[in-house]
């Protein structure tokens, strides 16, 4: 095991210098940089402008500008944010807290709502019930999550039932914290639907489909014929070999807590990391930029790199060497 | 009997004491309660020096505040922390009288050492990157600030520069607090977004208690702030101000609709919707004037060519249509302006005639040349060119039977600019024109307009203030924004030169009078020379919940321009 962690680690990194200097050339490839609003402006003369290039080391070649990055992240400084004026990791601190929040949240209302549904259908194959959850699934399979924001969004506007987006109301902060806490609820209510919608609806026809090929297994007809009790045979046989391959999709999932949330957040106005990517992107802050794509990246080989393992530990059919 | 008569007395006595108390409390401002706004962008810095954009601005204008300031109905300079002032005959050495027994925000004593120290080693500090310093080097020498005594202070300018008193809005800053961080060479990253709000000090109404990225920005009202109500009493009267950070003017426009906040900035769009529900809603828009910028279109003048390729930057033969004054007038009467503030400005604007906007009052000068809307005028001044549609395709041909088409750039990220400049091609396709319009990143539009000047024609707008001297980037024939045909080594123009003259005398001129005949004469010029041909300017408008009091609105700053006395009700 030990050998093929470390084998997978150091592709992990040869990926990630391979992802930084593409994502890099592409930011420097697209016209304009960060002084390009500042030029706009008739007060600032073209001496504070050099000044900034310089500071900012706009005037140099990109490649060396990358490596002087790269350098700078060996040494563990992920570099300055050109638009915020402090070190990039203070501004992404800030912002992973709420990022975590919200796909957390996501994360546990669709695994908790899509595997019990899964089971439920797969015991009710056929019936009117499992027919309806499947329509149902296929519907909301079909929207995009975003436009469920957007629509659930409306909604509250119309009814004034619940907040539109943002994190908190003006004033809380000086609420009780269980206050606090009931008005952040309030306020993930719109984007957690959206996001998790769409995953229960998947996820819970990959654990029916998974739950009914076990059930049609022999050693659970051998089960019930030992007169074992209707529900040893399903949870305590069935459902431990049906959970097996939703392991591997927990990785990946986990992998994508971070990043997945982003459009999410643009639309919902959440203040996480996906609408602080977007400003940043498109003010040219290449050092927040890089350092968000990174963690991005870490954190989804890691996520993979985690899920295979656990599988492994998990299944004892499957060995890695 | 005896009860019918009592009953209304009763009744009439109640009302009456109800009366008398409303009254009161009209009279009586309360202090207390929460102000909630919404930005629609994070604050870079809290830190004024190092302040590039609106969004730092907004905030550090609670905290700081300048020598001077500008009345908000007549733009006159009137003092501030500076109670009065005087200059030598040269106009060369100004001394400042400041406030006996301010405070900063900290309780510490504000003295003329803190202004000396906001200049020489904060703006003219070489480690510390900002724009004030642009303003304040005047014929490329610093201005130098001495002590005189705790309350006096010596300015001693290069050169004559009439935009001073203006300037000295300019914030001052704490030496008490930010000497050890300029001596440690640590300013430029002092009072960042990542600062303790405790340790952010000034002497303005307000100052910080809390900022949470992406989501709030909260102040308090400053216990040591001078200034007094009428009767003596202190202010502010409110005593929190809450921002809400939202991504957007649409979210901002649902959230004041919600009710969540207390004041939105309208776009012209908005005005149907929220109009008819002031009373319902309890909101009352208030129409602030004309904007402060400006909105144009100019042709690329350019005579230079790329130096890697040698290209001309512009088609000669498109380029002798551009420099044709006659080109430029006929784009001019072509630009239909009633309907571009119809279809964008929802019928809320204003028609944009001099590169001076309203706004600025005094040194805005209406009485310039105007082109109609007209056709025919434009069509009569193409044919005068040699222009003629010889093909019967409905696209002019010029002498040499090349089509009259040129592209038009403009950024695709500001929708209203990218509508106006939709109308415009249409406007100048009815005159004979071929327009290839293309919408950019704001970024390629920046890099065009400055460095690899391949353009024809672009449609931007840029901000604008009250004094004129400060648009000098863009009016100098040298000026790095002189858009049309920038950084010139020797105007091109006789009128490029007489333009260069009157900034050069106008910024010597300390009569207000006689600079703004000169401002005017550069604004005559502009409006007959056309280098830019301005469309239209929407209003400025706000809504603002019925909540509050001593709300007086102005066309330069705002509806909360005097925050410190506004009280909620």
């Amino acid at each position: 095991m030990a050998p093929y962690i470390f084998r997978r680690i150091l592709t992990a990194l040869l990926l990630l210098v391979v992802m930084s200097f593409v994502t890099f050339m592409l930011m420097r490839l697209t016209p304009g940089n960060f002084l390009d609003t500042l030029r706009l402006d008739p007060q600032i003369s073209k001496d504070t402008l050099a000044y900034y290039g310089k500071l900012y080391q706009l005037d140099k070649p990109a490649w060396q500008q990358y490596l002087y990055w790269l350098a700078g992240l060996a040494r563990g400084e992920l570099g300055y944010s050109f638009y915020y004026n402090v070190p990039v990791v203070k501004i992404l601190a800030s912002r992973l807290g709420n990022t975590f929040i919200l796909s957390l949240a996501a994360f546990l209302l669709t695994w908790a709502v899509a595997i019990p549904l899964g089971i439920w259908a797969a015991l009710h194959r056929g019936g009117l019930r499992d027919r309806m959850i499947q329509f149902t699934a296929y519907a909301v399979l079909s929207l995009p999550g975003f436009f469920v924001a957007m629509v659930l969004l409306w909604g509250a506007s119309v009814t004034g039932w619940l907040p539109l987006g943002g994190m908190e109301s003006p004033g809380s902060a000086d609420l009780p914290w269980f206050a606090r806490a009931g008005d952040m609820l309030r306020h993930l209510v719109i984007p957690v639907t959206a996001l998790s919608l769409g995953s229960i609806a998947l996820l819970q026809k990959i654990m029916r489909g998974n739950m009914l090929e076990v059930l049609g297994r022999q050693y659970i007809f051998a089960a019930r014929a030992r007169g074992l009790p209707e529900n040893r045979v399903i949870y305590g046989h069935a459902l431990r070999n049906a959970i097996n391959p939703m392991i591997t999709l927990l990785g990946y999932e986990f992998s994508a807590l971070l990043s997945g949330a982003a459009l999410m957040e643009i639309v919902t106005s959440w203040p996480g990391l996906g609408s602080l990517m977007l400003t940043a992107v498109r003010s040219k802050d290449i050092y927040l930029v890089m350092a968000s794509m990174m963690m991005g990246g870490v954190l989804f080989v890691a996520g993979n790199l985690l899920a295979d393992i656990a599988l492994a530990k998990a299944d004892p059919r499957i060995r890695i060497r | 009997m005896f009860k019918s008569t009592t009953g209304p007395a009763l009744l009439c006595s109640f009302i009456l004491l109800f009366l008398s108390f409303s009254a009161a409390a009209a009279q009586a401002p309360r202090y207390g309660g929460t102000l909630v706004l919404a930005v629609t962008s994070d604050p870079k810095s809290f830190n004024p020096i190092l302040a590039k954009e609106t969004s730092t601005t907004a905030m550090t204008g609670h905290m700081f505040e300048g020598l001077t300031t500008m009345d908000p109905f007549t733009l006159k300079v009137i003092p501030n922390l500076a109670e009065s002032w005087g200059a030598d005959k040269d106009g060369l050495v100004w001394t400042f009288h400041l406030r006996h027994g301010l405070h900063w925000s900290d309780g510490e004593p504000f003295t003329a050492g803190d202004v000396a120290f906001t200049f020489n080693d904060l703006i003219f500090n070489d480690d510390v990157p900002n724009s004030a310093r642009d303003i304040f080097t005047i014929e490329g020498k610093p201005v130098r600030v001495e002590v005189v005594d705790d309350t006096t202070v010596r300015f001693i300018l290069p050169g004559r520069f009439a935009p001073f008193l203006r300037s000295l809005g300019q914030e001052i800053l704490p030496r008490h607090v930010l000497a050890q961080a300029v001596h440690d060479k640590k300013f430029a990253f002092t009072w960042g977004i990542d600062a303790r709000p405790a340790d952010i000090i000034g002497t303005g109404p307000y100052m910080l208690v809390d900022y949470q990225p992406g989501r709030r920005v909260v102040f308090r009202a400053n216990p040591y702030y001078w200034k007094t109500a009428p009767g003596g009493g202190r202010l502010p009267y409110i005593a929190k101000i809450e921002y809400t950070i939202v991504p957007g003017m649409d979210v901002e426009l649902l959230k004041f609709l919600e009710g969540s906040i207390d004041a939105y900035t309208m776009r012209g769009m908005d005005y149907p919707l929220l109009k008819p529900r002031e009373a319902a809603k309890g909101f009352t828009v208030y129409d602030l004037g004309p904007d402060l910028g400006t909105s144009f279109i100019t042709f690329n003048q350019n005579p230079g060519q790329d130096p890697v390729s040698g290209r001309p930057y512009v088609l000669p033969y498109k380029r002798a249509w551009f420099t044709d004054i006659r080109f430029r007038r006929a784009v001019a009467h072509a630009v239909d302006k009633k309907r571009i503030i119809e279809i964008v400005k929802n019928g809320l604007g204003y028609p944009q005639i001099s590169p001076e906007s309203p706004a600025a009052g005094f040194f805005y000068c209406g009485d310039v040349m105007t082109y109609t809307y007209d056709l025919d005028a434009a069509r009569a001044l193409l044919g005068e060119m040699g222009f003629a549609d010889k093909d019967g395709d409905g696209i002019l041909e010029d002498g040499a039977g090349r089509k009259l088409e040129f592209n038009m750039y403009t950024n695709a990220d500001n929708t209203e600019r990218a509508d106006i400049a939709a109308i415009i091609r249409s406007d100048l396709e009815r005159a004979g024109m071929k327009v290839n319009l293309q919408l950019v990143e704001f970024n390629t539009l920046v890099a065009k307009l400055t460095s690899t000047c391949d353009w024809d024609a672009v449609v931007l707008g840029l901000t604008g203030g009250v004094d004129p001297h400060f648009g000098q980037n863009v009016w100098r024939s040298s000026g790095q924004l002189h858009m049309w045909d920038p950084r010139q080594k020797t105007p091109a123009t006789a009128w490029e030169k007489r333009v260069d003259d009157i900034f050069t005398a106008a910024v010597q001129e300390f009569d207000e009078d006689k600079r703004k005949v000169l401002y005017d004469e550069y604004q005559k010029i502009v409006a007959e020379e056309l280098p830019v041909i301005y469309t239209a300017l929407g209003a400025r408008l706000t809504a603002v919940r019925d909540r509050f009091g001593n709300l007086k609105p102005s066309p330069f700053g705002g509806v909360f321009h005097n925050l410190e006395e506004i009280y909620i009700k």
